[in-house]
């Protein structure tokens, strides 16, 4: 598409028709050349994304046999039932307070300790290790780890409770508990690969705009908040969108703590997704669920981008 | 979480550079792997033809002491004959084995039989890609009614044996025996009403303020066997065995005995809460921390061995007003996977017919705790040798063996009952945590019956 016209302005004229033909061709010929470059991505996100897609929206509007084939056309009943449902409108509320208690927290204490750890001292590099360290923990080990802590008569949290004097909660069987508990566990996986992205960003900060601050006399809080942060906005952004779209995808620490209970308290709308499809068989509800789960992200990303370009600082 | 994403992006770069990488040297590599290939297979033949076994996959979803026991039931069959291969393999939980077998069914992936629990007996019937082992029982001559009679019940329907029992529990009361002591009570002679229950949860809080006396845990199979003892039906039509059930099958009364017994310890203080969390309930019972809990009699073993105090075993309590009417069974049985060759069904019928001696019952009846589908096994020595030593063990057939045969210990029978379970679950964690019971009781009723006629629409039928 970059091609320029190399034909000089005068003949214009007299070769319109010849000019037409060439531009038609260059422009057929870097089109097949573009797609042949794209192929690849597009078989595979064809494959993997959007078919799968499609075929989640068509299977919105069936009912399902176990095996998942359509039995009978609802039209959008299924969207109709699920927004009439209680428990539906429990679980998009359990989502938003969940995004709502993960995100902020996460990005607060990974920034913390990546100034912190940003430092250059003697033996920094332990302390690094130490906050980076709970991203080579798998959910599922991290839950089982979590799932003995908040256990309401011999876990840990609960004996230090007692210890205090304080009575002990029943963290995962009482619903005004529950997904506090959940969204600990959550924050607490999270962290490392947060602060990792977070400790990347900072270094990649130039010094010398530290320097010409000490020079103007600037303090440490003026210099965090007038360099660090506007330079590591991209980071911040990038960070902001994934942990978002991670909140809202949460899966395998519900599972093992809660399984979605008490009361439904815990049953965000992934875990929904799952039970609708794989313990009810109602692959068609599962799908019209997984339709307004897109729906939600594309809105929250695209809101973002929106807003968060303004305020992104790119070098 | 986020692991993932950096993972995801590795791999397709793997992939992409794998495939960039074998176009160019596909042709030699092929060919390496063609001749690997057929040395390999030529080799296994070969070892197939000095033996002849005739595989048999087997996908089965008991983990930790029943996988064992099980492991070394399938090794000894292995090696007691040379005609059959079984190769068990563990398959996670009933629901997913249950959907990794929809997936793969009717292609070559698919097992040779598979074990279901017995609420996923009519998902099977209707999945169309199994083959009711009464052909095989018909072709065979083989005898049914050597069987424990409340076993086959359950997997009879109209006459026909779709599947074969395997293993069987019943819920049964676990209580610690050195508590009741403590509390005066008399430790050899258990509550056996939901009255009496109350009135010795009080006796062992006085005697001891750390303890709480009952831990229900919110398990929707508890409900249906709590259901069940009271005479009551889960299903109209008669639990589904009759006709297709198109609502619930029990009264307001009888579903809100229930409701009504854990409410009111909840509001005595006496009720220890664990949701829908059973390892985290029996922990808290080993620890002292609770004094009686209801679970499948499958954990006895476990629990007699692990518990640092006397346990007793007793029958599952019932409303004073109801007469005890017995328990449904639960467990799994195994299924036959239709669209395989003869021969191989017929290698899967023999191994079927092994398991059902009463020297293999013997044996899975005392390394788990789930019943002997023959009740011959009681007779073999490791059983009565393990009575001697454990009584305990010897109540819950006791409990299986006094059930009254009727629709309503017969079990259910619907596809829709894993998510019912889901729902009555829901509204017992809402009376644990202090909900109204009209109100739970009534969301979750309305709930059942949306879910059983939602369950009939999907049938198209």
């Amino acid at each position: 598409m970059s091609m320029s016209n190399p034909v000089p302005a005068s003949s214009t004229d007299f070769n319109e028709i010849n000019f037409e033909n060439v531009k038609k061709k260059q422009k057929v010929m870097s089109f097949t050349k573009g797609m042949l470059f794209l192929l690849p991505s597009i078989v595979l996100f064809g494959a993997f994304l959007f078919y799968p897609l499609f075929k989640t929206m068509y299977l919105s509007f069936f009912l399902t046999n176990a095996r998942g084939e359509t039995t009978v056309f609802v039209g959008l009943q299924n969207y109709i039932d699920m927004f009439a449902s209680p428990i539906f409108h429990q679980s998009m509320k359990s989502t938003f307070l969940f995004v709502l208690y993960t995100v902020p927290t996460t990005i607060i204490i990974a920034l913390l300790l990546a100034v912190l750890a940003n430092e250059k001292l003697k033996g920094i590099g332990f302390f690094r290790t130490i906050f980076s360290s709970t991203m080579g923990i798998s959910v599922a080990a991290a839950s089982v780890f979590w799932l003995y802590m908040f256990h309401p008569s011999i876990g840990f949290i609960n004996q230090i409770l007692g210890f205090l004097g304080v009575e002990s909660i029943g963290w995962l069987t009482d619903p005004k508990w529950a997904l506090i508990a959940v969204a600990v566990t959550t924050i607490w996986m999270n962290l490392g690969f947060t602060f990792l992205v977070l400790l990347g960003g900072l270094q990649s900060i130039d010094s010398y705009l530290y320097e010409s601050a000490d020079i103007d006399g600037a303090g440490y809080f003026y210099k965090l908040r007038r360099i660090t942060i506007p330079m590591i906005s991209p980071t911040l952004f990038f960070v902001i969108t994934v942990t978002i779209i991670n909140a809202f995808q949460t899966f395998g620490q519900i599972d093992i703590l809660t399984q979605g209970g008490p009361q439904n308290s815990t049953n965000l709308i992934v875990y929904s997704i799952y039970r609708e499809a794989f313990t009810n068989y109602q692959f068609g509800t599962a799908s019209a669920q997984a339709i307004v789960l897109f729906i939600i992200i594309l809105i929250m990303t695209i809101i973002q981008f929106k807003l968060g370009e303004r305020k992104v600082h790119y070098q | 979480m986020k692991k993932n994403f950096l993972l995801t992006s590795l791999m397709v770069l793997l992939v992409v550079i794998l495939a960039a990488c074998s176009s160019g040297e596909s042709s030699s590599e092929t060919e390496v792997e063609a001749e690997t290939n057929s040395g390999s297979e030529t080799e296994t033949t070969e070892n197939n033809e000095s033996k002849e076994k005739q595989v048999v996959t087997f996908w089965h979803s008991m983990g930790g002491a029943g996988q064992e026991a099980l492991n070394s039931i399938v090794e000894s069959y292995n090696s007691s004959q040379d005609e059959i291969q079984v190769n068990a393999e563990y398959q996670g939980t009933y629901d997913e084995s249950l959907t990794k077998f929809n997936a793969v069914a009717g292609s070559d992936s698919a097992p040779t039989m598979i074990q279901t629990f017995e609420i996923g007996t009519r998902a099977m019937i209707n999945s169309g890609q199994i083959l009711p082992i009464q052909e095989l029982i018909d072709s065979d001559g083989y005898d049914m009614s050597g069987l424990e009679e409340n076993i086959t019940n359950y997997y009879s329907l109209d006459g026909t044996f779709y599947s074969m029992p395997f293993n069987s529990s019943t819920p049964v009361m676990y209580y610690n025996k050195d508590a009741f002591e403590a509390a005066g009570l008399d430790p050899e002679a258990a509550p056996e009403t939901f009255e009496e229950i109350i009135e010795a949860n009080k006796a062992i809080a006085e005697a001891n303020p750390e303890m709480k006396g009952f831990a229900l845990q919110a398990y929707g199979w508890l409900w249906e066997q709590l259901l069940a003892n009271q005479g009551a039906l889960l299903l109209n039509n008669d639990n589904g065995r009759s006709d297709t059930p198109t609502e619930i099958g029990w009264t307001e009364e009888e579903g809100k005995s229930i409701f009504n017994w854990v409410k009111q310890m909840v509001d005595d203080g006496t009720f220890a809460n664990y949701g829908t969390n059973g390892d985290n309930m029996v922990a808290g019972f080993l620890a002292g921390d609770v004094a009686m809990f209801l679970q499948s009699s499958a954990s006895s073993r476990d629990v007699i061995d692990n518990a640092p105090f006397e346990v007793g075993i007793a029958y599952l309590p019932h409303p004073e007003a109801k007469e005890r009417q017995g328990v449904v069974i639960g467990g799994a049985s195994l299924w036959m996977v239709d669209g395989k060759p003869e021969e191989e069904q017929k290698a899967a019928w023999e191994f079927m017919k092994y398991l059902q001696t009463p020297e293999v019952q013997a044996q899975w009846h005392v390394g788990t705790g789930y019943f002997a589908i023959n009740p011959a096994a009681y007779d073999e020595q490791v059983v009565k040798d393990a009575y001697a030593e454990k009584p305990q063990l010897q109540v819950t057939v006791d409990q299986l063996q006094d059930t009254k045969s009727s629709f309503a210990t017969q079990g259910a029978l619907m596809d829709m009952l894993p998510e019912g379970r889901k729902i009555m679950e829901t509204a017992l964690e809402s009376v644990y945590n202090g909900g109204n019971v009209d109100e739970a009781y009534s969301t979750a009723v309305d709930q059942f019956n949306a879910a059983i006629e939602k369950a009939n629409a999907a049938r198209g039928e």
